[in-house]
């Protein structure tokens, strides 16, 4: 043992990549102002790399149980000291950091970066850990592992979601796996059905599932709850008689059906109502302006829009307080009843009063079969 | 007290704007006193009387919207009545006229005329008699026009044409012009031929009505008629139709004769020979 020799080198804990250059390296130097050492005879010892005896009092670097002077303990490429002690053995050559990484470390395919301790290599490439992620969502795949996809690495959802693009399936959020047939949307997410079970009667759902919002109104998804179609009906959420999809919000209740309130709209301008005054004719709901365009709800004698309860006759309509004969303008009503007379109404009194010349002409022409 | 006086005091006693007096037996003015001096009065119905002339001071009832003189005798107008200011609606049916005064188509707000069975023709009507662009409904039935001239093109917004037994030969192309029409009555005149420009209006919605029994048609027309008024229309659009009409127009020959006796017509009769 040479007490005059201390250790002082570091440990350097990191692995190659290769594990070609592994050598954890105990650096050394000899101090000789240290007392109480026991000198070997330095005869016996020569300088690793020239073989030359040291002098007295020489310093002696021992490095894993070699000896060197100072000046032959440098890099073999840069025959220089290596820094803070540290260096790399390859082939049993000594090399600083610096030279042995630009002559054996590889480099990241990422960042460039020379890529010290674990590597991974893959893609054809080398990459630091941190460096080699999923090209679609940014992932670390070292210890996922990895799938190639058209020359791009994806994690396996990503691949599975990249191979469901390619062929327009969807992919379920719960198990990654490709949806055959129609999926479920749920809280925004596409699924497969089965994964979930009526949230009233427990079977498993089919995609004919509906999502209902638990708080109407509320634009937040995470309190919707899934039915199947069967409890759906049941419940008795208002079906919208335009695009039939369920009502969630407000509900318009007009010609015997519920309508979400921009879908009731005029049959004739496809404008919705919000709220305006409508008019039904034959099942079909009108705006004012297009009901009396094409309907011609005016009244014959005072020409406005009848506002109350119409009668209509003769090709014409009246508003109820100005129907009357067209002869001796007495008011009429649902019950009275009139001939008529060029599609004018008559009484029966004043039809009595024409001249009978013409009653005659008339009740003629009603008797030629009509066209 | 007579039976008129009693509604008109009835009337200013409540202010009732509407006046009704039908058959009330009155033949003159006069046995209505106070009536044109009730200037709020906004119809009146003097339907079923004896009247024979209407005094020219009616016309200062101003706010008269409907003038009802259905089944009278009257035979000549005051040339004042077409300048009354809101009459809308003017029932002159039934009466005796033979001619209608100069200016009667001064009316500023006159929508609804009826002036069937009456005397008139297309001589008998005054220069702008087809200038009340307010008019909707225009009732000429039983009356003994030949012809319908034609600026009634002019009736922008008339919806209602009748012409229903008058002597009509022809109807004028101008009839086309009648974007708002939706009731046209022509039975029983002398038609043989329509001008195909009837055919650009539209009368075969559901709110239209053409009328056109009784008339001489050609055999096509006639032949259509049979299967419907859409079919008369369809075919009086086809070039087919468009060549025999304008043939028709160029060497037009006599007309059909008169089919209908008017000479029972109790327009005709004069008045002395009435009770």
């Amino acid at each position: 043992m040479s007490s005059d020799v201390t250790d002082e080198g570091v440990a350097i804990p990191h692995t190659t990549p290769t594990e070609r250059a592994t050598t954890v390296t105990i650096s050394s130097q000899f101090s000789p102002q240290m007392p109480g050492v026991t000198m070997s005879p330095l005869g016996a010892m020569f300088c690793s790399r020239c073989n030359e005896e040291f002098e007295p009092h020489e310093k002696i670097v021992n490095s894993n149980g070699e000896l060197w002077h100072p000046q032959c303990f440098v890099c073999a490429q840069c025959f220089r000291p290596f820094p803070e002690g540290i260096f790399y053995e390859f082939e049993g050559r000594k090399y600083c950091e610096h030279d042995f990484q630009v002559l054996f470390a590889p480099c990241c395919g990422r960042c460039g970066e020379f890529v010290i301790g674990r590597v991974i290599k893959a893609m054809n490439a080398n990459w630091h850990a941190k460096c080699f992620r999923c090209d679609m969502c940014d992932k670390e795949l070292a210890d996922l592992g990895f799938i190639r996809h058209q020359n791009r690495a994806l994690c396996h959802e990503c691949n599975t979601k990249a191979k469901a693009a390619g062929t327009g399936r969807y992919v379920c959020h719960k198990c990654h796996g490709l949806v055959d047939g129609k999926p479920l949307r749920f809280r925004g997410e596409v699924y497969h059905p089965y994964h979930f079970n009526c949230t009233a009667c427990g079977t498993e759902l089919d995609s004919n599932a509906r999502e209902v919002r638990n708080r109407p109104g509320y634009s937040a998804n995470d309190l919707n709850e899934l039915y199947c179609l069967r409890c759906h009906d049941k419940m008795g959420i208002p079906i919208c008689g335009a695009c039939r999809r369920p009502i969630e919000e407000r509900v318009v209740t007009a010609l015997g059906k519920h309508w979400h309130v921009e879908h009731f709209v005029c049959a004739k301008c496809e404008k919705p109502f919000l709220g305006h005054r409508h008019y039904e004719k034959k099942g079909l709901a009108y705006c004012e302006t297009h009901y009396h365009q094409l309907f011609g709800n005016l009244c014959f004698v005072c020409n406005q829009v009848i506002g109350g309860d119409v009668f209509t006759a003769l090709n014409k309509a009246w508003c109820v307080h100005h129907f009357a004969c067209s002869v001796c303008d007495q008011k009429m009503n649902q019950k009275t009843k009139f001939f008529e007379v060029d599609l004018k109404p008559v009484c029966k009194r004043c039809y009595e009063h024409f001249p009978s010349e013409l009653r005659r002409r008339l009740r003629k022409a009603h008797e030629l079969p009509a066209k | 007290m007579s039976k008129a006086k009693k509604v008109l005091d009835e009337a200013k006693e409540i202010g009732n704007p509407e006046l009704d007096l039908m058959d009330k037996g009155i033949s003159a003015f006069e046995e209505m006193p106070g009536l044109l001096n009730m200037i709020n009065i906004t119809r009146l119905t003097l339907s079923h009387n004896k009247l024979h002339t209407i005094p020219p001071s009616l016309a200062n009832l101003t706010n008269l919207e409907i003038l009802n003189f259905a089944n009278n005798q009257i035979e000549e107008l005051p040339t004042s009545l077409s300048s009354m200011p809101k009459l809308r609606i003017l029932n002159l049916s039934i009466n005796r006229l033979n001619s209608l005064p100069r200016g009667f188509g001064a009316f500023p707000a006159l929508e609804v005329l009826d002036l069937t069975y009456n005397n008139l023709n297309e001589s008998s009507l005054p220069g702008n008699f087809f200038m009340i662009e307010t008019l909707r409904a225009l009732y000429l039935g039983d009356n003994d026009f030949e012809f319908l001239p034609p600026e009634v093109g002019n009736l922008k917004n008339l919806q209602i044409l009748v012409l229903r037994e008058n002597d009509l030969i022809d109807i004028p192309k101008e009839i086309g012009e009648l974007q708002r029409i939706r009731e046209i009555h022509l039975q029983g005149n002398r038609l043989t031929m329509l001008p195909p420009e009837l055919a650009t209006l539209d009368m075969v919605s559901s709110k239209s009505v053409l009328k056109l029994e009784n008339n001489p048609w050609v055999t096509p027309i006639a032949d259509q008629l049979q299967i419907g008024v859409s079919h008369v229309l369809d075919y009086i659009r086809t070039e087919t139709y468009r060549y025999l009409y304008n043939r028709h127009i160029s060497s037009r020959g006599a007309p059909p004769p008169k089919t209908i006796d008017k000479s029972k017509k109790a327009s005709r009769l004069p008045r002395r020979q009435q009770s």
